[in-house]
């Protein structure tokens, strides 16, 4: 391996790392979440209707995430 | 996916050039981070405050979208104000 591809090699791996990181967050938080909503009180089995609740969650979740996303970075540019 | 591992031997090999762009790299992406956790704590955050009734779409309505874009920007305008009063305790 030479100077640029070790560079290469470095930059895909912490690119991936930080993405599965924030991955594994987000689904930390749509599981704790929605869990707390749609399974009040867990029975035998996951009825339909709770994993329709979480499937609609999960989607909700990912837009609060995305609006809460797009207010903050607004707001830092603004307070820059 | 596999993941070539990195041993320091092939870290020797990066001249000063690419080393200062992995650099300015690094720091980039870590500010990439931050922002990112400070999203997801106050998505948490924010979530717990606008979203509660049960669940009947996977999108946001408008009350809770409008709750969601206030609830972040009340909070940054509390912690720029405790950054503001500190201040003052400091200087006064």
């Amino acid at each position: 391996m030479n100077s640029e591809s070790v560079k290469a090699e470095v930059i895909k791996q912490v690119r991936t790392q930080y993405a599965m990181n924030n991955a594994r967050e987000l689904i930390e938080k749509v599981n704790e979440h929605c869990f707390q909503k749609c399974i009040p009180k867990p029975g035998s089995s996951l009825s339909s209707g709770e994993q329709i609740c979480f499937t609609q969650c999960m989607e909700k979740y990912m837009s609060a995430w995305n609006q809460v996303s797009t207010t903050y970075i607004k707001r830092l540019q603004r307070e820059q | 996916m596999d993941a070539v591992s990195l041993n320091d031997y092939d870290l020797d090999k990066l001249n000063d050039k690419d080393k200062a762009d992995l650099r300015q790299f690094l720091n980039n992406e870590n500010q990439k981070a931050r922002v990112q956790s400070t999203v997801h704590s106050l998505t948490d955050m924010c979530w717990k405050k606008c979203v509660t009734g049960a669940i009947k779409q996977g999108k946001l309505d408008t009350t809770e979208d409008g709750c969601i874009v206030s609830c972040v920007d009340r909070f940054l305008d509390v912690s720029n104000l405790t950054m503001k009063h500190l201040q003052n305790l400091r200087q006064g």
